[in-house]
């Protein structure tokens, strides 16, 4: 008896249950979420205040009646100059094939004079759209995609990126880049902000900095042809998280962009359109877009590299893609002029 | 080059693997072709050499994964100092490496033993003085696939994992969370066939540590957010076997690719293609980690 007691106590284990098995809850780590912030009632303060500044310069007439306006307009287009860089014109060389390789077929795109975020979209900025029902106002999002709407969820099941709770951000993450948003996400906030994402051109320019008054040598990265483990976030930088926005100045473009070199993917406006060795176009199991940049997860430099084209499927929400938003160059009041974000640098 | 073991020396040295008796300075063992040189170099280290095998079913992901391992361990990119013993242990790790950049994914492991690439590592904890060996082939999962279906006819397979210290378990966590139980019911085969090792000894668990990887976790999230309940719910034969057989099981997440996409060749039009465009690791070094912590 006590031999057949043994074994099956050794056989089915304590209970019949091994408890090294039982699965453990989801990770209890700590999540400090950000406390709610008060929406201002008056349009205008609320879109000053939610950092909506091209929302308010769009909007000059419909608000023209109201006395304020012009103060409003003139405070909006100094935040759009100090958070939007100007990009001069320039082109973009575009591989069209998937292997990138030297040889392979390319395009020359040529870009006009824009503006581009000097930061990615942060936590803290989303979190404006968020509160202010951004994913309720079914004129920001295309009409066949109303019905993917109650699925941009977060961990708790509220409308929010992906690795949020309960709609609130990590407070301690106010500074870093928003992600977990799919590309539909990324636009709908730009379209709210009143801003525009950009394109792929327009990205690789802003990267390369391919002006066509110089030589036409792009540069791999914004400071210079090498990658270079202190002025960017990827998998060689060794911090395997996202990064503040504002980390990382020295690898601003000459212009002060930042970041444009890992810490997150950008969502651009493009489809992400290439060929395989053959001709036959690359597809992916749903509409890819392009993507740019690099994350902190990239393993290759070549990845990160301002000329590196990829895309993801536009419905995935990863926790390595974020997006920043650009303005046409004569949305604000004064034309932008390259010398103007220099001036600022030096 | 092969040799007739009747013409081997009595000062033959036997193979980690299979015991098979080789000449003293053999490369490969001349019956299972694994490299003789981690057991000479252990033997001069005076350490015992610990085989931990990467294991799974076709295309689940194996050589992406080991291959990855190998690369994070020789940058010194996690908690392991790791240094390479032959130059043949590299082998894996470029292949990978060179494919990926390319974004090609590599070729098919062959079938064959005599075919694999096998990568031996002088590992340590960082900061810890404790050194030990740990040899990883990279096992084709037909040849597992073949023991399994008739045992003793792959025997470089069974022997592997009868000397094995650790096992990481590599599955298609997209396959499994795609509804398709076939990934489940391999793991089932290959933790049964593992229980069946011990013959005499199945009145007690298995005590060999296995690490559960779900491979792929790019494509299902959730596994990353919680590997064990991702398993429960979707390999659920695998969750009892594990619960009922095995004494030391744990679960990860990992990914490799961050993104992919299809093409298809005008020559083959029925062939499709499957295209990594951009590569993040993600969860590569923790199985191994755990793994090594359970080590005696």
């Amino acid at each position: 008896v006590a031999l057949r007691l043994f074994w099956w106590r050794t056989r089915s284990g304590s209970g019949g249950r091994a408890r090294h098995l039982r699965p453990r809850k989801a990770s209890a780590t700590s999540y400090e979420p950000a406390p709610p912030e008060p929406l201002a009632d008056d349009m205008i303060a609320q879109c000053l205040q939610t950092r909506r500044f091209g929302m308010v310069v769009s909007n000059r007439e419909r608000w023209a009646q109201r006395a304020d306006v012009d103060g409003a307009i003139a405070e909006a287009s100094r935040q759009l100059r100090q958070r939007f860089a100007a990009v001069p014109e320039g082109f973009a060389t575009l591989p069209e094939s998937v292997r990138e390789i030297p040889g392979s077929p390319e395009v020359d795109v040529d870009v006009q004079a824009f503006r581009l975020a000097v930061h990615p979209v942060t936590n803290a900025e989303y979190q404006f759209f968020v509160d202010a029902g951004g994913y309720s106002e079914l004129e920001l999002w295309p009409r066949d995609l109303w019905p993917q709407l109650p699925g941009f969820v977060d961990s708790s099941g509220c409308q929010a990126p992906r690795h949020w709770r309960e709609g609130r951000h990590d407070r301690r993450r106010a500074n870093h880049p928003v992600v977990g948003v799919c590309y539909y996400e990324a636009a709908a906030y730009a379209r709210w902000a009143g801003y525009r994402l950009p394109t792929e051109a327009e990205w690789q320019m802003a990267a390369s900095w391919r002006l066509r008054s110089l030589a036409h040598l792009p540069r791999r990265f914004p400071w210079g042809d090498a990658l270079d483990t202190r002025r960017c976030n990827v998998w060689a930088t060794g911090i395997g998280d996202t990064a503040p926005v504002d980390a990382y100045p020295d690898g601003a473009a000459p212009n002060g962009v930042q970041q444009l070199i890992g810490n997150v993917w950008e969502w651009t406006s493009s489809d992400y359109e290439v060929t395989d060795d053959y001709g036959s176009p690359v597809v992916g199991d749903m509409p890819m877009k392009s993507v740019r940049g690099g994350a902190f997860d990239t393993y290759f430099p070549a990845q990160a590299a301002s000329t590196f084209r990829t895309g993801l499927a536009a419905l995935v929400r990863a926790n390595n893609v974020g997006f920043r938003c650009a303005v046409d160059s004569d949305f604000v009041a004064e034309p932008a002029a390259v010398g103007e974000s220099l001036r600022e640098r030096m | 080059m092969v040799t007739d073991s009747t013409t081997i020396a009595p000062d033959s040295i036997p193979c980690l693997v299979c015991k098979k008796g080789n000449r003293p300075k053999a490369t490969q063992c001349v019956q299972c072709n694994a490299p003789m040189a981690l057991v000479t170099d252990s033997a001069m280290q005076g350490r015992t050499p610990q085989v931990v095998t990467v294991i799974g079913e076709s295309r689940a992901g194996k050589t992406v994964y080991l291959g990855f391992l190998l690369d994070i361990l020789a940058q010194r990119a996690s908690q392991f100092d790791a240094i390479p013993i032959g130059s043949f242990s590299v082998e894996l790790q470029q292949g990978v490496m060179s494919h990926l950049a390319q974004r090609r994914f590599p070729q098919k492991t062959a079938p064959q033993p005599g075919r694999w690439q096998w990568a031996c590592y002088e590992v340590s904890r960082r900061g810890s003085d404790r050194w030990f060996d740990v040899l990883m082939p990279d096992m084709a999962g037909e040849a597992l696939a073949a023991e399994i279906a008739s045992p003793d006819t792959v025997g470089t397979v069974r022997s592997l994992l009868i000397q094995s210290r650790g096992i990481i378990l590599c599955i298609d966590a997209a396959a499994a969370a795609r509804g398709h139980a076939q990934p489940d019911l391999f793991a089932l085969k290959v933790m049964s066939y593992i229980d069946s090792l011990g013959g005499s000894k199945r009145n007690r668990r298995v005590t060999t540590p296995v690490a559960v990887v779900l491979c792929k976790s790019d494509y299902c999230p959730e596994a990353f957010e919680a590997p064990a309940e991702f398993a429960q719910a979707n390999l659920g034969r695998l969750w009892s076997v594990c619960e009922s057989r095995f004494e030391c099981v744990e679960f990860f997440a990992s990914s490799v690719v961050g993104s992919v996409a299809y093409s298809t060749s005008p020559a083959e039009p029925d062939h499709v293609v499957s295209i990594p465009l951009h590569t993040a690791p993600r969860g590569i070094v923790e199985p191994f980690e755990w793994l090594v912590d359970q080590l005696p």
